[in-house]
């Protein structure tokens, strides 16, 4: 399966993807570690995450599939929502909690 | 290391700007770009537009640039 298959896969597999650098527990980005915050503020609990610090060839691969340079990625039933600006402006307007209910 | 000037310039010189500010201290920046570009858009959209001019810049020389986009209409509508 090529990378491309793969983050597919993960993105169409679980209704809420979040690509970061480092894990939900432990994140190693003040963005990502923002990014967390945002979706336990909008109530969800658990979602699938891909530590892209360990994972290299996801890395280079998520930027590509979502023609995003940066991390965390947020995907939402397999849709590319944004970084974490995007993140922010949607918690602090209400879209994206409304998107994740 | 990159100055904020720096990224304000390679931005104009991809994408026609009504408004463009970037503060940065080399690592972190953070950009308010207003583009008639921009209309019509997602917000997700428009930070790919930005992604696109800076290319290979956002690999190599720039960390993290955060960003708030808007279209001339949109910026208005903020009292900007």
């Amino acid at each position: 399966m090529s990378v491309q298959e793969t983050i597919q896969q993960q993105v169409t597999g679980h209704p809420v993807v979040l690509y970061m650098k480092g894990t939900p527990q432990f994140p190693q980005c003040g963005f990502s570690a923002s990014a967390v915050q945002i979706l336990k503020a909008c109530g969800v609990g658990e979602f699938y995450s891909v530590n892209v610090l360990e994972t290299p060839e996801i890395r280079e691969g998520a930027k590509i599939y979502s023609n995003w340079p940066t991390f965390p990625q947020l995907y939402v039933n397999g849709q590319f929502v944004g970084g974490a600006d995007i993140m922010r402006e949607m918690f602090q307007n209400g879209e994206l909690q409304k998107m994740l209910s | 290391m990159v100055t904020p000037q720096q990224i304000k310039a390679w931005i104009q010189a991809g994408l026609a700007c009504d408004h463009i500010q970037v503060d940065g201290d080399g690592h972190h920046f953070e950009a308010v770009i207003v583009s008639p570009e921009f209309a019509g858009k997602m917000r997700v959209a428009q930070h790919q537009l930005v992604y696109k001019v800076l290319g290979d810049r956002m690999k190599a020389e720039i960390h993290a640039l955060s960003m708030k986009t808007f279209s001339p209409e949109e910026w208005s509508r903020q009292g900007g």
